[in-house]
Parts: structure tokens; sequence; C-alpha cells
């Protein structure tokens, strides 16, 4: 019992001022009043930072183009003046890139993962609460799904639609949808028989009322923080598939696709890797201690 | 008290920092526990009881601050590096928790997790482990030891498991036993045989048994002395014999309205219950005079301005109230009806 | 003789269980044939322990899930024969309150929603109408709405939570509510205040109640009938007084001998019961408490004892019930 029971640590009624503190120094206190907001700002702060250099940056000011440079300015290194982040073999100012291609990144994460969520939970849900027959008809769908070796069929996708940041949503669906499929039928089946779930069925709710209103809010916590994890894997995959190849057409560039182009040269200029690699590797974390903070607020509610 | 006492506590604090605040679970708490004695700690959960229990057996997270003395056969217990403490667990004193079935590694067969315990603390060979494994089972009225040894914990009953949990106490003859709510999990007749046979083991091995509980009856039944928490601090403390002996002496209006809630079979059906308004107060900001005065019928103005301190008042009975019930008077009273 | 409000007949429920290898375990008969009525304004008490089938019962008679056989008959109709809307209309006026008064609340809800969630299933009332019959039903529990119906369950203590449960419970009016252990993970001092409010409910609203809990103290209090359960059967039903002065079934004796009292010492004394209560998968032939019985004799692995009458209303299954003369004999034969 490291925390006393609810009955005793709620609230205060109004009556005469407390002791003062004995044991505890408010130094300490104050100390873990600070950590616990730290770890959700910080990684959010990284987060709109990030969001804010790639989506309202280039409205607000004039950036060099991402896809055409002059020769003339090639191999900038970093620092430069006008092209701070240097340029690449063709003259290609690097910032711009990783403003553009983060455009991209973001864009194709965000998308992969709501529509994973958003179909995922579609099947997931139902085949957790309902179970029985319905569940193995929707655990097979998720099943087969997740049986395609998702970079496979990316390939087959691109090939035969042609490259582009459309096709390339769907191919990495086919595999984030199993994965909230699963995850939400795993948390669905640990609610689902809850003594407050039976509550509520004895209560008179039923069926569709139920999942919106008990099911949904009681899951979402979990999967809204593995969501946040998905936009991060998602972005590394995307650049898996750019590296083959197979990803966003050039010159149009993501972060992933600017990490595999660089890897021609990066004995020579390493510093095509590591931009971008660095800007990846802050929003990966972010998103991830982002995630962690939120379910830890949410699970206390 | 006295000195041949076997542990004793002194002002024993503890509190935590928690979500931004400090918790004060235990505020100044004394008592003794002298060789072979029964000790029952009663309150209600967040009186303290529980955790000056773990604190004594160093069992608290990091976030605890624990202060004050604990002093076991002269030993002080509080801020004794992990590796020493360790050394006293076990060999001079045990814990029994409530919840057997979390006790128990569920992937271990019982006997081996008794022999792990004998070998943690004593350098013997394997089957001498195994051996005194099962003696120990059949110390603790196992049916069939020797076919219980290889079973799993969830094929035994809740009764049958916290015998298990006892076992792994006893494996190194402590000296003190600590009982946290060790029935209250289990069936009424169930926990009376678990105390028949914590009663007996007490004699067999002339331990000391501290039992924490929420129950006034299990202390009356089975104690010799029992202590009464309220807000991390003992609002009383008698002989069980002075406290619920037939002209009882029970001068905490805390104590009495603990009495009176316990459904009594005398009772008529339906009638109402004497009950006392409220709740217990927030550790998180105690206030400055008696913790119980904004529940308290007979609470004045001074009971919120200073809070009493425990004093012996009469010989052996020890109590912390500006106003108590009158002696010798146990009937109920029925205070503040809902 | 008036029609009884709840009736249960040889209700027996049973469950497939799976042992640790997830192979094949064998079947928990949980309630093997329960029969008894609950008149209106009467409570039923049920006393069990662990492993009793009391719980399952209770959950058998709300019909979830539905019994495997018996009838349970609640205001002239039977509950076993209606599903879906039928069912949810008949079970209107019978509601319940559990154990645990945390896990009964979505702990996402405010108490607002939570007590109006069963006006809002039902479709009573508009909007303003349901406000204001929380705010009612807070007030009757105990609870100041404006206070605590815009909180969160876990801004609750233990005794204020099982408050709101109570509040939904009896939101819709019923005339029968079912308590499972409704008070028992309560501190002492708060379940006498919520007891308290189950006498006050059942003489404001003229309540029934069943009330099932493992303390024989604590149901004598608030039943005026009550029905010992072991091991899926009952042994003994009677009015409360009859039941715990002149025990008839050797296990109700045993439940009382166990129950610690507040005289010093008196826990040495008392007669404990030997042995462990016996698997519900393969539950002893005839009288399934013979094995612990110090009354057992051949007869009763032979023949299950029949439900009989003793004269008052206080009926045992017991081939040989104490006398009611000598309330002790058992305490000699036991030791």
């Amino acid at each position: 019992m490291a925390v006393p029971t609810p009955d005793a640590v709620l609230l205060t009624p109004g009556g005469p001022p407390a002791l003062p503190s004995l044991l505890v120094s408010d130094r300490r206190i104050r100390a873990q009043r600070f950590w616990r907001g730290a770890r959700l700002w910080i990684p959010l702060g990284f987060l709109i930072l990030m969001l804010f250099m790639c989506f309202v940056l280039p409205r607000v000011v004039t950036l060099p183009s991402p896809t055409n440079g002059t020769i003339l300015d090639g191999n900038d290194a970093l620092f430069t003046p006008g092209h701070w982040l240097g340029t690449n073999n063709v003259g290609v100012d690097t910032f711009s890139q990783i403003v553009y291609g983060g455009q991209v990144s973001f864009e194709i994460g965000a998308a992969v993962t709501a529509i994973g969520m958003i179909i995922g939970c579609a099947i997931g849900i139902p085949a957790g609460y309902l179970g029985g027959w319905a569940d193995s008809l929707l655990s097979r769908i998720l099943d087969v799904l997740l049986a395609f070796p998702a970079l496979v069929l990316a390939l087959a996708i691109a090939e035969g639609l042609g490259p582009s940041e459309v096709h390339e949503i769907w191919a990495l669906s086919v595999f984030s949808i199993p994965t909230f499929g699963r995850l939400a039928r795993a948390s669905t089946l640990a609610v689902r028989d809850l003594p407050f779930m039976t509550a509520a069925r004895l209560s008179g709710t039923r069926g569709w009322r139920i999942i919106v209103r008990h099911v949904i809010p009681n899951i979402a916590p979990g999967l809204v923080s593995f969501s946040l994890l998905g936009v991060g894997l998602t972005i590394i995959l995307e650049g898996a598939l750019d590296y083959l190849g197979w990803g966003i057409p050039l010159p149009e560039a993501s972060w992933g696709q600017m990490i595999a182009s660089g890897q021609n040269i990066m004995s020579a200029q390493p510093q095509y890797v590591l931009v971008p690699s660095l800007f990846l590797l802050v929003t990966v974390v972010a998103l991830n201690m982002f995630g962690d903070a939120l379910r830890e607020r949410w699970g206390e509610a | 008290m006295s000195e041949e006492a076997l542990l004793e506590v002194t002002d024993l604090r503890v509190a935590f920092a928690a979500g931004g605040q400090e918790i004060s679970a235990v505020n100044g708490v004394s008592f003794s526990v002298r060789p072979g004695e029964t000790l029952a700690v009663i309150g209600e959960s967040g009186s303290g009881k529980t955790v000056s229990c773990r604190a004594i057996m160093g069992l608290l997270p990091s976030t605890a601050i624990v202060k004050g003395s604990a002093r076991l056969r002269g030993t002080e217990l509080i801020g004794l590096p992990e590796p020493e403490l360790r050394r006293h667990r076990g060999a001079q004193m045990a814990m029994v928790f409530q919840d057997p079935a979390r006790s128990l590694n569920p992937t271990m067969r019982i006997g081996q997790q008794i022999a792990e315990a004998v070998r943690t603390h004593r350098d013997v060979s394997k089957a001498e482990a195994r051996a005194e494994a099962i003696e120990l089972l059949r110390l603790v009225r196992m049916p069939l030891p020797e076919r219980r040894f290889g079973e799993y914990p969830h094929q035994l009953s809740g009764g049958m498991r916290q015998r298990v949990v006892i076992a792994i106490a006893l494996a190194c003859k402590p000296k003190l036993l600590i009982a946290d709510e060790a029935t209250t999990a289990l069936d009424v007749t169930t926990q009376a045989q678990i105390m028949e046979l914590l009663l007996d083991l007490q004699d067999e091995l002339d331990m000391a048994l501290v039992m924490i509980s929420h129950d006034l009856g299990l202390a009356a039944s089975y104690a010799s002395e029992v202590v009464v928490m309220y807000a991390g601090k003992i609002v009383e403390q008698a002989p069980a014999g002075q406290l619920f002996g037939a002209r009882g002496a029970v001068r905490m209006r805390y104590t009495r309205a603990l009495l009176d809630a316990i459904p009594d079979m005398e009772r008529a059906a339906h009638t109402p219950l004497p009950v006392v308004a409220g709740r217990p107060p927030d550790l998180a900001a105690l206030p400055p005079g008696c913790a119980f005065a904004d529940r308290c019928a007979a609470a004045e103005d001074d009971c919120r301005e200073t809070a009493p301190d425990l004093a012996e008042h009469v010989p052996g009975h020890r109590w912390a109230c500006w106003h108590p019930c009158a002696a010798g008077d146990n009937s109920e009273n029925g205070d503040i009806p809902s | 003789m008036t029609e009884p409000l709840l009736s249960a007949r040889d209700v027996v429920q049973e469950f497939a269980v799976r042992d640790s290898g997830g192979s094949w375990g064998g079947v928990v008969q949980a309630v093997s044939g329960v029969t008894f009525d609950v008149m209106a304004g009467e409570t039923l008490g049920i006393v069990g322990e662990t492993g009793s089938g009391k719980s399952t019962l209770a959950r058998s008679l709300l019909q979830a899930p539905r019994p495997k056989s018996g009838t349970v008959t609640f205001r002239g109709t039977d509950l076993t024969r209606l599903r879906g809307r039928k069912l949810l209309r008949a079970r209107r006026h019978m509601q319940f309150v559990f154990q645990d008064p945390f896990g009964s609340l979505d702990p996402r809800w405010r108490v607002r929603s939570i007590v109006s969630e069963p006006l809002l299933a039902y479709g009573d009332g508009s909007a303003g109408h349901r406000q204001a019959r929380v705010d009612e039903l807070l007030d009757l529990v105990g609870l100041d709405p404006a206070r605590y119906a815009g909180r969160h369950p876990r801004e609750l203590s233990g005794g204020q939570a099982q408050r709101v449960a109570i509040a939904r419970a009896v939101a819709l009016n019923p005339s029968l509510l079912i308590c499972d252990e409704a008070v028992s993970s309560l501190d002492v001092l708060i379940q006498a205040q919520v007891l308290n409010l189950f006498e006050k409910l059942r003489s404001e609203l003229g309540l029934s109640y069943v009330f099932i809990a493992h303390d024989l103290a604590l149901v004598k209090q608030v039943s005026d009938r009550v029905a010992v359960m072991y091991l899926g059967r009952l042994c003994e039903t009677g009015p409360g007084e009859a039941v715990y002065k002149t025990p008839l079934h050797p296990y109700t004796r045993a439940l009382l001998d166990s129950i610690p009292a507040t005289d010093p010492g008196a826990g040495r004394a008392t007669t404990t019961l030997r042995g462990e209560p016996p698997s519900p998968i393969s539950p002893p032939s005839g009288c399934r408490f013979r094995t612990r019985c110090p009354r057992a004799a051949d007869l009763c692995a032979e023949q299950t004892p029949q439900m009989r009458d003793l004269g008052g209303g206080h009926t045992v299954a017991c081939h040989f019930p104490l006398e009611k003369k000598e309330p002790s004999a058992l305490k000699e034969t036991a030791v």
C-alpha cells in the first residue's frame, strides 16, 4: 500500500489550515510537480515546433525551392549563408528539403495511422465485443492482412499503379489496419466483462450504445498513445520504401527519401544522412514520449 | 515500555510525496511488543496501520520518508542499509500479507518456494531445504505435505495458500511475525482456522505476533494487547481484556464507534445502526487539532485547536482524548443518527 | 396467499472450465437446484462462503447469464423465457448493487451520467426531467448533487461510490434490489452508513431485497428471512431470529461459531470447521456438506436431503438436523 486509499486522500473540506509540512521538503514536492508537467510539455513542444516548421514556416517565409537548385550552389557545407543546412550535389537547399519532405512524412504518417485506427477499430472492436463466430470471422480478416508482407504489397501497388503519395498511404495501411485491429480487439476483450460493463447492460443500455459510450472511451487512451508510436513507425517504414525506390517519386522528397539518397555519399558528405536522421529521431522520440505522458495522464482519469 | 521489549517503536513518522503534495501517513506512533505477545493494530483504511508496519519491515517504496525509531532487540531498523535489513527480515521478523494469491509465484511449485526461503537465510543443501520445507508444511497443518510440495498455488484454496505463505514466513523461525490483514480475504470458517493456527504456532515457536486488522472483533477474540489507530496516530491502547471485558473500558469515542458499527447478532433486524457521519480526514491536509473532531459528538473547541496527546491515564490504558467516554460503559451510545 | 414478488424454482447454473493447460477441465456446478421465494417488501438474506455459488445465483436471477435450467418468476413473468427487449422491460423493476463500488462505475463517466444511464436506456423523460431526477436521487442517497454530480468515480471515496451505485439502482423505482456483497469492501463505519441507507430506502420506497453476503451477522441485521448456501445448494432457510438462535443445519452452526466475538479470548474456545470445501467440479454425492459434517452417516452419501419444513417456515436440507432444544449439540460432537 504505497499510497493511502482513496477514502483518506480526498479533498479537504473547509476548516482550519493544514499543519505545516513535516517530512517532505517543499523542493521535492515542487520537483515532482515540475517533472510531471515536463514529461508532457517538452515532447509536445518539440512536436509543435516540427509541425510549425513543416507546415507554417513555408507559408510565411520564402524558402529556396526544395526540388530545383543551381549546380553553382552544389555541395555547400553546413552553415553556408543562405543555405544554413547546406545543399546537395545539385544545389538543392537541404533545409527546404527537410521542410517539404517533413510535410510528406507527417502526412503519410498521420494518414496511414488514421486509416489503420478507423478501419482497425471498426473490425477489432466488434470482434472483441461480440465474440463467438463474429470474432472468428473478423479476426481471420485481420490475419489475412497481417499475413501479407507489407513491403512486397507496397511494391506491387507501386508497380501496378505507379509511385505516388496516395498509393504509398494505401500500401502502408495494409500494415497498420491489422495492427490496430488486433490491439482494439485485445483492449475490448480486456474491458468487455468488467463489472461496470455488466452494470451498464443490466441498467438497460444495449449494443451500440455500450460500444460507443463505454468501450471506446475506456480503450481510447491505449489506442491513442499507440497511434502516436504508429506515426513514428510509419515515417520510418516510408523511408524504407523510398530507399527501395518505390516510394515518393523524385524529385519530391520525404525524410526517408533524403536519408536513402544521402547514403550513397555518406562517407564523403555525412550531413546528407545525419541532418534528416536527426529530425526523424527528434520527431519519433517526441511522439513516443508524448504518447507515454498522455497515457500516464489518462490512466489516472 | 519495558526493557525486555522485543520491538520498541518510538515516534515513528512516515510521509509520502505523491501527486505534488505531502501525504502524512503515520504521525508519531510509539508502541512496544514483548516476546510472545499478540498485539492487534486496528484501524480503517488510511489509518496508517499497514504503513507503520511496512516502515518497520523496511518494505516501503523509495518515495516514502521514514523518521523515528524502531528497535528490534536493541538494533535500530530505521535507516538500516538494505542488505542488513534483509538479514533481519526472515531471521528475526517476517510478514504475512492479505492476498495469498499475490504473495506466491504462480509459476513455481509451493514446496520450492518454501525451500527457497529456507536457503535464502541458511546455508543448507537442496535436500535439506526440501526436508525442511515439508516439515514447515506439516507445521502449518497442511494435509499430505509430501504431495502438496509439488503443487502449484492455483491448485490450492485460499486458506491453503495462506498456510503456504505462513510456512514461508516461518522458514527461519522469526521472533516477530506481522500478519497484515492475513485473514481478511478468507471466509469466516477459514479465518477461524488460520487464526487458531497462528496462535498455536506462536505458542510452539515462542513468537510475538502483530496482527494488523480492521476488525475489532478479531482483535477482541485473539489479541492480548490492542492498539487503535486513526489518521496516522494511536488514539487508544489497552490490554484486550481491559478494553473489551465484561465491564469494558473503551474511552475513545472512535473506538466506541468501531465497536458499535459491528453487526451484532443480538440486534433485531432492520433496527438502524449507530453511525458516525463523515469520513477520515485528508492525510495531505490534517487539521491541527484532534483528527476525529469533525466526526465526534463530544468535540468542543479545544479539540479543534490542539491535538490531545496519547497518555497513560489508567495503568496499562492509554488514550488520546480531551473528553473521553465515561469509564466502564460499553453500551451503545448511538451518537449521531444518519 | 399472495403471490411472491420473485420466485426461483430449481435454478441450475453450470460453467465449463478449462484447466491451466487449456484443456477440458470439467463443469463447475455453481448453482444446483435452488428454490426460494421473496415476498413484496421482504428482505431475503443469502449467506455463503467463497465458492458457495451465491454470486452466481445473483447473476442467474438477473439473467446475466441466463441459468441453465429452472425458472425465475418476477412479478408473474418467467424471465428465463424472455429475450431482448421483452427481458429488458421485465427486468426494469429488478436492479442490483455489486461488491466493488469502483469496479461497477465506468471510470470515464461522471456521477451525473452514471446515475442517469438507466433513465436514458429506458427512455424516461426529457433531458431536463432526467437532470432533476438525478439530483433527487443523489439527495436520496445522501450526496449533495451540487458537489458530487460533476465528479468522476476516482474523486469519490468507497462509500460515496457505493452510494452512486445505489442511486443508479433505484433510479427506475425498482421493486427489488439484488445486493451482492454490497457493503463488504467498505470500512466498518462506512458500512454502517450504507446499511442504514438500505434500511431507509426499504421503508421509503417499499423496496424488497435479495441481500447476499458472507457475513452472517450482517445479513441477519438487514433480513427478514435468511437462507444459508453451501456448494451450490441451500441448506437452511428461515426467519433470521430462528436461523441464528436455533440453527438446524450443522453448517449454519459452524458458521455461527466461527464469527469472532467482541469478548476477549473468545477465539480460543470456538469450534472451527475442519477441512476445505470440496471442489464444485466434483461435489460429494448426497449431501454436499457430508465430507466436513460431524454428524454425517452412510445415508448422507446415498441420498440428497430434501428441504423440509420443521415448523414456522424454518426449513432445512439435512437428514440429521440439530435439535431445536440443544443449540450447542455440535460443539460436543465436533471437538
